[in-house]
């Protein structure tokens, strides 16, 4: 695959990777970083035991030897609670938009709920609930439907008085407000609102999988802790970053093509 | 609605009381006209002096807090939705929405309407086409000039065929070339399709040039002079820019300019 050296638009040096026409640039300081690491790692793996710090054989072996079923089932955990959360998210600030009565009674509320650390959803999970998998839907979608309410209701109020007052004065109905003029102008906070949801979500569903689930990532990481295997516990923290980085990577090509229109 | 547009503005007031224990603004003190269906009208004044808010009034976004507003014998403000199609304004921003090129935006009040999809897009079009932007018609707002995306709001305004065309300090804030040019197509627009327009501006050469009728105002929001362009030979005329001027300066009205009105007010 061939590489490009250019200079990126920071000043520093960039490495281009072209692929199906369009450029992945790699900022030339991360991989020195990245090697750096792999480098630092491997030495230390020389000077301490296999089971402080494996090396990169050793967790290349548990890489793969991970339980590639339970990647997906934590997967479609985190897409079925955050589809949840976004709905449940957007038709909150909608309502609380439409009625500033019910967003001054329901706006203390999502606060409170914000503050609640994620380690006191799932004890309560684990207190009200029985079933495993509602457990887990409960604590991702307790953590992240408060941030896409009040986001998406940040969004919606945004919205600039020219820009409404121009589309009012065209008489639109109640439906043609939302969908030509409100939606379209916070699509950008809901963007960035998902990406901060994703990277949440990613993070909350290992804990909230340590707790009687028999599947999926945080399981896999119980696991390789009782087995005292820190080869294990690296491998599948690595899955976890790339699935982060791709979610991110994907979500971000999704945007750009959607805001094109933006300067 | 069909038939006349006539607009009747009747003891009309607007107070703002902006928050408890501060004292109310008035900002509209009494206004009675009328305009007669076809007719030209600039209204002209000093920033604060309510332009904008009885503007607002006759779009029907804002509410009168004494008297009224009527226009075909129907409230704006009361009778919000009866008013689609029949008004469209052009604001002193283009107000364009960023997503859309400049076709969509052009379509915009047309999907509003819920007309066929087919007629949207070529009504635009050819919209677009009469404005000299057959070549820009795909353009998201960004990738025009100021001059450009103004032009797009004009069509906007025009796609419907409104009966009454508004326009807020439209022009103003362009190029002195580009604002005469836009005035120019407003104007030629208006009289070609026979619309009743109502031009906001605080340019007195642009209400010179509407060519119809100038309605003054003193601050805070009442009539200092309603002037029938049509009255004034070419030495009036000249002159008559320092009389406005003068009226605007001292907010009082000048007998010289009264003598111009259009009709004798009771």
């Amino acid at each position: 695959m061939p590489s490009v050296s250019e200079k990126d638009s920071s000043g520093s040096k960039a490495f281009a990777v072209f692929s199906g026409g369009e450029s992945f640039r790699f900022p030339r300081e991360t991989l020195v970083v990245i090697i750096a690491f792999i480098i630092v790692w491997e030495i230390l793996a020389w000077l301490t035991p296999p089971y402080v710090i494996p090396g990169w054989a050793r967790i290349y072996q548990s890489f793969a030897d991970l339980r590639v079923d339970f990647i997906f089932v934590t997967l479609a955990r985190v897409a079925a609670a955050l589809l949840i959360s976004f709905t449940l998210g957007l038709g909150l600030a909608i309502l609380m938009y439409r009625s500033e009565t019910f967003e001054r009674y329901a706006n203390p509320l999502v606060r409170l709920f914000m503050a609640v650390p994620v380690v006191c959803w799932i004890l309560f999970s684990v207190l009200w609930f029985k079933w495993v998998e509602f457990r887990i839907a409960f604590v991702l979608i307790a953590t992240c439907a408060p941030v896409f309410i009040i986001d998406c209701l940040d969004g919606m109020k945004g919205v600039q008085k020219d820009l409404r007052d121009m589309l009012r004065s065209f008489r639109p109905t109640t439906l043609q407000f939302f969908t030509k003029l409100i939606l379209p102008a916070t699509l950008p906070v809901i963007f960035t609102s998902w990406k901060i949801n994703i990277s949440l979500a990613i993070r909350v569903v290992t804990i909230a999988e340590l707790v009687g689930a028999v599947t999926g990532i945080g399981y896999g990481l119980t696991v390789a802790q009782e087995l005292f295997s820190v080869a294990d516990v690296f491998a599948w923290t690595l899955v976890l970053v790339i699935i982060l980085l791709l979610a991110e990577a994907v979500l971000g090509r999704i945007e750009e093509r959607v805001l094109r229109w933006r300067v | 609605m069909s038939g006349s547009i006539e607009i009747e503005v009747s003891n009309l007031q607007k107070i703002f009381r902006p928050t408890a224990g501060d004292a109310p603004v008035v900002a509209i003190d009494g206004l009675d006209f009328s305009i007669s269906h076809g007719e030209m009208v600039a209204i002209v004044g000093q920033t604060g002096c309510g332009k904008s808010t009885f503007l607002n009034m006759l779009i029907g976004l804002d509410r009168p807090t004494r008297g009224y507003i009527t226009i075909g014998g129907r409230k704006p403000y009361e009778e919000f939705d009866y008013f689609r199609g029949v008004l469209t304004t052009v604001f002193q921003q283009d107000r364009l929405l960023p997503w859309r090129s400049a076709l969509d935006n052009v379509r915009l009040p047309l999907e509003l309407l819920g007309r066929d999809p087919r007629e949207q897009a070529e009504k635009a079009r050819a919209w677009l086409d009469r404005l000299g932007l057959a070549q820009f018609v795909n353009a998201y707002p960004h990738e025009l000039s100021g001059g450009m995306r103004q032009r797009v709001a004009l069509a906007r305004a025009f796609v419907v065929e409104p009966q009454l065309l508004l326009a807020d300090e439209a022009f103003g804030h362009l190029d002195e070339v580009t604002s005469a040019a836009l005035r120019r197509s407003f104007i030629e627009l208006a009289v070609n399709e026979k619309k009743t327009a109502i031009v906001v501006t605080h340019q007195l050469e642009e209400a010179i040039e509407m060519g119809g009728r100038i309605l003054v105002f003193g601050r805070p929001g009442h009539l200092l002079a309603d002037i029938d362009l049509k009255k004034c030979t070419g030495a009036r005329l000249a002159s008559l820019r320092g009389d406005i001027q003068q009226m605007l300066e001292s907010n009082a009205p000048n007998p010289d300019v009264t003598q111009l009105a259009r009709k004798e007010r009771p």
